[in-house]
This record gives structure tokens, sequence and C-alpha cells, in this order.
């Protein structure tokens, strides 16, 4: 079930990287079969899905290195199943999107698929060190896609920042995995079996610190981000679809999976600082946005700032905030994919990212109207205008934390007022103002640049309009989620600790 | 009662969404065969079912106590958001008065928009105010009440936009979008606040909250003062009002709707969380300060304008000032009642604007004159919604403040003054206009000019009439306000008529251009330079901010990163010379590790 996910663009990688010699139309077919595969398991998996359920479906286990407690071991709840749908879909985007015609086509629809397979096997593992192993898996083909077909002298920089920043990331989170078995006791990988309610808060401080930080540069937050403005600017347009799209939200994910749920007594203590962080990365990235002159460095600032929410969100851990989050996912997810094509269409025809140079391009005759008046909508979206997706996602994670951090809640409605103020920005640069008659030879926009941006306004519409058909999947597990937390809580039963009453009382000895 | 009308009333926005989303294929480059006009004539059939529907609706439910309705939007744990509507004589007349308005101005831009490509774009968007507004109109809701407020926000974005290729327009646009994203997102936070305190967004029930667990005051004055900041971006009140006068680049027939009832959706979101701003004299206080400050201000700004629709703008900020210390006082049904004079007869003065700008292809007060002869029926509704509007003849606007200054004497003295000076003000305003376009010799601009085309003339006479009649049908079903009953009444009157009549008449006999002292003209043209206090505070500011954020992410966190990478290779680099290739240097650094080992060992 699951296993298709993963093996099914693995499978095709191998296929179309070791394809003899054929010409990068037909490469390009192939991966596109591959990944629409992808695409219609994941609508019947979502088909098979039980909603109701908090629990994993689809479970799948293989006993594999049994002395280090590795096993393959998969399973899907309301918390990955529509992440990877999303990853399915942007996979397909990312392929069908670029025509691509430059060299080694074989190697680049390859790492395309691996990367894919290798984000799905990150969301269905049901192991910490298999997830461990998925997590470092996606990182080398996403490596050598910003090397070798970056956009700009700055792509060996940036490939080697975004390398060193993950490499980091993982080794964080797997110094946690490992301490946290060992220290438990408990001997097993898989997940849900360790119990750290026997450790000493200070240790579960320093491990919770651990994955804090490997999955924070992952999402990433301020000040771990700086990789992030240099990796997606680099990336072509496809590879910075599926970093921005999926890839960040393996950091949130793992945020949520091992942050939350693994360390719920710890949780609270922390809750306020998390939120705090959550905040600042909000303003701060929307901020810096305002500040940019080049369009995808822009919208790669946006993408720090909408991951605040996540974090705030997380940290508040009510069910509503929490589903917030699991939307706020998926719907960044898409909002960021079609700002990223768009953004890719631009200087594919124009040339130029360049606010101070792009004009006008809503002209219906010699401009590109269509592609403007889904940048509209794209950028809209991300400035929360309801009617879209990102409205519902960011609402329930404003409403969800309002009561726990109304100060923070409010600077993210801040950072959401900044955010209109950039895309204004960029609208009324780009798509506003006059042609210049005398550049203004672009080439036309086909079809296949259309499609991508029109099937993700028409998701990013209808669920905007309709948000149960998104919200329905996450519902039963935010609900689970929470429970542990708020036993702890009333365990606790009063205000809860302080960082420094908890340091004095859990001396390690 | 028939039931099949009233159950399928929420149809009643759907037709204009229809229409909005089925003109889209007329956009440039889609349908090219038939041109863009079908786009047009499409939004003009869905606005007639709209308006037909309201019609029908309106006989069923008048003199029937409300209908309430209820469709489940998003239902999580914890939050579940309904979509409540409330099917009553008030709301059905709000939603009759926009579909109508909107059908007249819809006609009224078949020709005024002849020659533009861009049909689709302009019908699709109207439609999708009409149908935000009539959802907004029928809905009791705070949640959908702000979801809708934001719609049309950038409903106002697209539609000050239109001619995207002008500098002045692409600013319009941007400060439209901003000044009244800031009231929404300040009435967002107000929402949010809202949940945890009462449980509900349903006005109904948030009514009783208030009157039954009011929170404390401190709480309740953020609350307030949070929530009205919504209504104060969307009726351009003091200190949000800057959009109104740069949306006036917009063109003329999305301004009609714009002037009359897209602001007054505000008002009207304002009228039904009244019981909410009333919990706390903070907010209160707040509400009558704002309101009495833009009334004034936008009243004396009014004078000085040389731009005929820019005249209108600001008299539209100082009325709808009025109908917010209407509301502040408690006055609901005035407040409403004004309102709908309000609309009525600045539709009709900005589509006799319209048709003089339309052939006479200039809005410069300084160019027009003398068209009386030329223009008489264009004249004479130009007259009667100066009437509707300013308190001088027995039309909709004299009841209205007649009402407002009798209710206002005994209780604020002082703002009932308010009322009548800003009526003066008002009517020597457009009587300035009128002198200056229709009275006094033609001028180049006006030599020829011609009565504009029926699909001008036709709602421009449709409207004049139905303002003349306005009172009429008040008295008819017994809502004009009854004055012989109230000492006050005839004074109250001689303070209005006078002073308005007056108003009027003097400013089409002197009609300035400008006004006699040069420092004040340009003070009140310049709107006291209330752009140029935020460009160099509010914008600046943020400017700076983010400026420094992005040096600070450039040189001090990336820098760091950067420093370390650098270090490191340096560190390679130096190291690397080390590796001399000579076997003694080799042997050294053995004995050296092996010495220093060993010392740490002992």
């Amino acid at each position: 079930m699951l296993s298709v996910l993963i093996w099914l663009p693995v499978v095709g990688a191998l296929l179309v990287g070791l394809w003899p010699g054929a010409c990068a139309a037909r490469l390009r077919s192939i991966a596109l079969a591959f990944a629409t595969a992808g695409v219609l398991w994941s609508a019947w998996l979502l088909r098979q899905f039980d909603p109701t359920q908090p629990g994993m479906q689809f479970v799948e286990f293989i006993p594999w290195i049994a002395p280090v407690g590795l096993h393959y071991s998969l399973g899907a709840d309301g918390l990955s199943l529509p992440l990877m749908a999303l990853n399915s879909l942007l996979i397909w985007i990312a392929i069908y999107s670029n025509a691509y015609s430059g060299e080694r086509p074989g190697l680049y629809y390859g790492l395309l698929l691996l990367a894919g397979g290798g984000m799905a096997g990150a969301f269905a593992a049901q192991n910490l060190l298999l997830f461990f192993l998925f997590y470092e898996l996606e990182l080398l083909p996403f490596y050598l896609l910003i090397f070798l077909w970056g956009c700009s002298d700055k792509r060996g920089y940036a490939a080697m920042k975004f390398l060193i920043y993950t490499a980091v990331s993982g080794f964080l989170i797997l110094g946690a995995f490992l301490g946290l078995v060992l220290l438990d006791g408990s001997s097993s990988f898989a997940y849900g079996e360790q119990s750290t309610a026997a450790l000493p808060l200070i240790t579960q401080l320093i491990l919770l610190t651990m994955l804090l930080i490997g999955f924070g540069i992952k999402i990433p937050l301020v000040p771990l981000h700086t990789w992030l403005p240099d990796a997606y600017c680099e990336a072509s347009p496809p590879v910075a679809i599926l970093l921005g799209g999926v890839l960040a939200k393996l950091g949130a994910y793992g945020l949520l999976r091992f942050g939350l749920g693994l360390f719920p007594e710890t949780w609270a203590l922390v809750a306020p600082g998390l939120a705090t962080i959550g905040a600042v990365t909000a303003v701060y990235g929307a901020l810096s946005a305002i500040a940019q002159r080049d369009i995808k460095r822009m919208v790669a600032y946006s993408s720090i700032g909408h991951m605040g929410y996540i974090l705030l969100a997380a940290a508040a851990a009510t069910p509503l905030s929490l589903l917030g989050a699991m939307l706020q996912m998926v719907s960044h997810g898409l909002i960021l994919a079609i700002l990223f094509h768009l953004v890719g269409v631009v200087e594919a025809k124009v040339g130029t990212r360049d606010l101070d140079v792009l004009n006008g391009l809503m002209n219906p005759i010699r401009g590109l109207p269509m592609v403007s008046a889904l940048l509209v909508l794209g950028g809209m979206a991300s400035a929360g205008i309801p009617g879209l997706v990102g409205f519902v996602a960011e609402f329930l994670v404003l409403q969800g934390s309002f009561a726990a951090f109304p100060v923070q809640t409010i600077l993210c409605v801040v950072c959401s007022g900044l955010t209109a103020v950039y895309f204004v920005i960029l609208l009324n640069r780009t798509c506003f103002g006059r042609l210049d008659n005398a550049t203004a030879y672009y080439p036309p926009v086909r079809w296949i640049e259309r499609t991508p941006a029109l099937i993700l306004a028409g998701i990013i519409l209808v669920l905007g309009i309709q948000p149960d058909w998104l919200s329905r999947w996450s519902e039963a597990t935010a609900q689970a989620m929470v429970t542990p937390i708020q036993s702890a809580a009333s365990q606790l039963k009063k205000p809860l600790p302080s960082l420094r009453a908890a340091a004095t009382s859990f001396s390690p000895n | 009662m028939d039931l099949a009308i009233v159950q399928s009333a929420w149809w009643i926005p759907l037709y204009n969404l229809a229409g909005a989303v089925l003109a889209l294929p007329w956009s440039p480059g889609i349908i090219r065969k038939t041109g863009p006009r079908p786009a047009g004539y499409l939004n003009l059939v869905a606005t007639l079912f709209a308006l037909t529907h309201c019609l029908l609706l309106l006989r069923e439910v008048w003199g029937q106590p409300p209908v309430a309705m209820g469709f489940t939007w998003l239902e999580v744990p914890g939050l579940t958001l309904t979509l409540p509507l409330e099917i009553s004589a008030v709301t059905v007349t709000a939603a009759a008065v926009v579909a109508g308005l909107g059908l007249l101005a819809q006609l009224y831009a078949i020709a005024y928009m002849e020659m533009d490509w861009g049909w689709a774009r302009l019908f699709s968007l109207l439609g999708l105010f009409q149908a935000g507004m009539s959802a907004l109109v029928l809905c009791n809701s705070l949640f959908f009440s702000y979801f809708i407020l934001e719609i049309l926000t950038l409903g106002t974005y697209l539609l000050v936009g239109f001619w995207f290729n002008q500098p002045l327009v692409v600013t319009g646009a941007r400060d439209a979008f901003l000044t009244k994203r800031v009231g929404d997102l300040f009435m967002l936070m107000g929402v949010l606040a809202l949940w945890p305190l009462a449980g509900t967004w349903n006005f109904s029930e948030l009514a009783r909250w208030a009157a039954v667990t009011p929170p404390d005051p401190t709480v309740a004055a953020l609350l307030g003062l949070a929530l009205i900041a919504g209504p104060i971006g969307k009726c351009a009140q003091f200190p949000l009002h800057l959009w109104l006068d740069e949306a006036m680049e917009g063109p003329l027939p999305s301004t009609i709707l714009r002037n009359s009832v897209v602001v007054a959706t505000g008002a009207w979101v304002l009228v039904k969380m009244y019981p909410l701003v009333a919990l706390s004299p903070v907010t209160v206080a707040a509400l009558t300060a704002i309101g009495s400050i833009t009334a004034l201000g936008g009243s004396l700004v009014a004078l000085a304008q040389i731009d005929v629709k820019r005249v209108l703008s600001y008299l539209v900020s100082a009325y709808l000032g009025l109908v917010l210390i209407a509301v502040a006082v408690g006055q609901l049904s005035t407040a409403l009642l004004l309102l709908l004079a309000h609309a009525l007869a600045m539709a009709l003065l900005v589509m006799a604007v319209g048709s003089v700008v339309w052939n006479n292809i200039s809005q410069d007060l300084s160019q027009l004159g003398g068209l009386w002869s030329r223009r008489p029926v264009t004249a004479l509704c130009y007259l009667t919604g100066c009437f509707g509007l300013v308190a001088a003849l027995p039309l909709g606007g004299l009841w209205a403040q007649l009402e407002m200054v009798e209710g206002l004497w005994n209780a604020q003295p002082l703002l009932a003054v308010l009322v009548v000076l800003v009526n003066t003000l008002a009517g020597f305003a457009l009587g300035r206009v009128f002198g200056l376009i229709f009275l006094g010799k033609p001028t180049q601009m006006t030599v020829r000019s011609p009565e504009a085309p029926w699909p001008i003339v036709v709602p421009m006479t449709v409207l004049a009439s139905l303002v003349i009649h306005f009172p009429i049908v008040l008295a008819t079903i017994g809502l004009l306000p009854g004055t012989a009953a109230n000492p006050l009444a005839v004074p109250a009157l001689m303070a209005l008529v006078g002073p308005g009549l007056a108003g009027v008449v003097l400013g089409a006999r002197l009609r300035p251009v400008e006004l006699p002292n040069r420092p004040v003209q340009d003070w009140l043209a310049n709107d006291f330079y209330t752009a140029v206090a935020y460009k160099n505070t509010v914008v600046f500011v943020i400017g700076l901010i983010s400026q420094f954020v992005s040096l600070f992410d450039r040189y001090v966190v990336d820098g760091l990163v950067n420093l370390v990478g650098q270090l490191s290779f340096l560190g390679g680099e130096g190291i690397k010379y080390s590796t001399t290739g000579q076997t003694q240097f080799y042997l050294l650094t053995i004995i050296l590790g092996v010495v220093l080992l060993g010392m740490l060992m002992i």
C-alpha cells in the first residue's frame, strides 16, 4: 500500500536514469507516467483511508536489522497522509511543468523522482531509524538538483550551504533519537514505544532541544534560516516547488510527530518560548520579504514567515491549532508551489526577476495576462484572503492559539498584514503598471506552463470554499495528538513550572 | 408566505456570483469571436434575477417576523462555523437596494465603458461586489461579515486598479487595499478574541451575551476598538480615509456602487454589532470622535477639491461620519435611514457627474461650466441628488438629519450643531459644483455637449425619480419620522433647512474655483496633508525596519554563517602549507603529539 508510494518513484528513477540513449521528451513521458501513477495511488489511498480513526492505517511491517532495532515499518495517519498526497501532486507538477531540454535529462528526472520517493518514505516511516534514513536519503537528490541545475553562479555555494545545514539537522535528530532510546530503556525505535515520562525533566529538555534545532533548521526557524533564501533562489522552479512545498513540511511534520508526540510533558514547558519564536519567525520573514528586490527571494522569505504560524500552532497544542497546523502545511505547500511556478514562468518569459525592471505584465495583448491573474490569486491566497485555502488554515491556527498565546497570535495577525504589503508590492510592480513596448517581445506562454498553475489554483479555490474536504482527514488525528498533552498538563495541575524551576528541581545525576 | 421564495433566499448572492464567474471566459484571449460584450449583458441579466428575487421576497417577508436559516461551512473539533442568514424586511430591503443600484450601475457601465477592452474584468468584479454585498446584508454572523468584508477589500483593489497602466491608479489600488486591510485585521483580532469569551459569532446571540455577561471594562474597550476598526476602514473614516479619495482613479460605474453601497457595508456591520460597541464607553467615545472629525474634516476638504469626483468622495466620508455618530449615540434606525438616503442620493450625484464627465472628457471643475442649457436632464438629476443629500428640501436627507438633530439636541447639543454645520458645508460644496458645471459661461470643454446616450440617462432619471419619491414611500409604509409630536421639530427644521438652502445657493452663486486664501486652499485641497504625514511616518518606518531586518539578515545572521565557513576554509588552507613532505617534520609532529598526550595522561 504505502510502499507503492515510495518504491514506485524509485523504480521510475532507476528506469529513467538507466534508459539507454533516449531523448528528453521520452524520458519526461516515462517520468510523468510514474508521477501520474503516484498521484492516482495517493487518491486511491485517500479513498481507502478512514478519517474517523486517529491511529495508523495501511500499516506495513517487515523485520529488517533486528539487532539495531531498524525495521521496515510504515503507516499513515491524518498528519502524514495529506502530506503524502501533496508530495505526489507536487512531484507530478514539478515534472510536468518543465519540458527539460538541457544535458543529462535522465539524471534530472531520475533525481526528481528519487527525491519524491525519499520524502514519501520519510512521511510513511514508523521507525525512528527508518525515518532518519529517508530523511537523509532525500538530501542527496536535492543537493545534486540545486548544484547541477541551479540558476546562477552561486548555485555551488547555495547547494553546499543547504547540504551542511541539513546534514547538521540530521545529526541532531539522530542524536536525539539514539539518546531517547538508550536512556529510556525501551530499546525499540518503533513510533510510540518510547516513553519519556520516566526521564528526568532536564534530560527531556536536552533531547527536545536537539530535536527542535534539528527540525528548526529544516522548517526553518529564525535564526536557522539562512540556507533557505539561497537554496530556493538558486534552485530551478520545479526544484524550488519541491523544496518549499514538501521538504520544508518535513521539518514541521517532524516537529509535530516527534517533538510534540514524544515529549508531551516537556512540551508545555517550552511552549511559550516556541510560540514566541514562531511569531518572531513570522514577522521577521515578512519584514525581510518587504525589502527584497528579487521576486523569487521575496517568495522565499514569505515561506519563512508562513512556517512561523505552524510553530505557533504546535506550541499552543489545542485540537483546533493542531488541525490548523496540519492544514497550513498542505495549504502553504499548494500556495508556495503556485507562486514558485509562476515566478519561474515570469523569469523564463521576461528574463528577469528584478522588481525594478518588471512592469505591466497584466497587459492583455503583449503581457502575460493569465499568468498575472494567477499570480494575483496566489499572492492573495498567501496573504490570507478568505475564500482561498490559506485563510482557512491561518484562521484555525490563530483561533486555536489565541486563548493560549494572545500576544504571539496578534503578532501573527500583524504579520498577515505585512504579507499583504509585500504581495501588493510584488503585484503592483510585476502585473500592474505600463508595459515597456520596446522590450515586450515575450515568447508565448504554453499550456504545459499554464496547466500546473491552473490545477493548483483550482485546488486552492475549491479547498478555500469547501475546507471540509481538507480538514476531514486530520480531525481525528489532531484530537488524538492533543490528549497526551492535556493529560500531562492536568497532571502538573497548576501553573506550569518555569524553566528555572525545572532546572533546579531536576538536576541531572 | 410563499415558502419556496423564502427558502431560496440564499440564491440572491449566487445569481451575481454566477454572473461574475461566467463573465471570466470573455477575458482577452479566451473567447474572441463575440467580443467582450456578452460578459456585460450576462451580468445585467444576473442582477435582474437577483433584483426580482429580492422584490418577490420582500413582498413575502414584509411585516413578518425574521426567518433564520443556517448552512454549516466548517465543522471541526471545538469550532463549528455555520453561516446564519437572517431573512427579514430590513435585510431584504438592503439586498434589494444593492441589487437595484447594481442594476442601474451596470446599465450605466454599458454606455460609459463602451470603448473599454476590460469588460469581462469590470463586470465580473461588479458582480462579485454585488454578490458580496447582498451576502453581507443577509448574513447574521460577525465571522462571515469579516469574511465578506475581506473579500470586498480584494475586490476594491482589483476594481480600483482596473486601468492598471496608469501610475496613479496603481498607487490608488495599493493604498485602498492596504488601508482597508489594516482595518480588517484589527477586526480579525476582535473576531478572534470574541470566540473564547462569547463562544458565538451570531449577532443575535452576541447581543444576548453582551446583555447577560458583559466582559470587564478593559476587555470590552479593547474588543470594541478592534471591532470598529473594520467599519472605519470600509467607511473611509479618519484615520483610514485616504483610500476613497485615491479610489476615484477607478472607473466611474464602479464609483457609483462604491460611493453609495460599498462604503455603507461598514456602517451596516457597525449597526449589527452595536451591542458589542455599546459595552464600553471608551469605544462609543472613540466612534463619536472619529465620526465627528471625519464629518467636519471631510466636508471642509470637499470645499477645496478641483476634481469633481473627489468632492463627492470626501462628502461620502463626511456623511458616513454622521452615520457613525448616529450609531454611537444609539440612534440605529436613524443611522440606517441616513445610510439609505445617502446611498440613493450619492449614487445619483455620481451618475449625473459621470454623465458630464463622459462626453466633456474632463473631471476638472475649472474647465467646465455653462451646461445648464445643454444638459437640462443631467442638471435636474444633479439637483435632485444634491437635495436628496443636503437637508434643504423635504427629500430623504432632510428627514434623516431632522430625526438625528432632534435626538441629539437634548443629549449632546454640540453634535447637533455639528450636523447642522456639516449640512451647510456639504450644501456649499455641492452648490459650488453645480455652479461650476452648469452655470456661468461655456468653456472650451463644454461648448459641444449633447445629452448622454440612453443607457446613461435612463438609470440616472430612474434613480432621480426614486430619490424624489423616497419620502412618499417612507410615508406610505409608515417609516417617515414623525415631526408633529416633537417640540424640537420646528427649530430643528429651521436650523437645517435655512443654512442648508443658503449653502447650496451661495455655493452656486459664488462658485469659487479656489478658496480666497492660498495656504488654506492648499491645506484643504491636500486633505490636511494626511497622505504626506503617512508617507513620512508609518510607511517610512515600516520601510526602514524592513531594510534594517534585511541588512541584518544578510550581514549579521548570514554573515556569521559565512564567517564560520570562511574560518574553516582558511584553517584548512593554512594547515595545507604545513604539509611540507619532509620526513623530519612529520617525525617532529609525532613526537610532539606523543609528549603532549603523555603529559595529559600523567
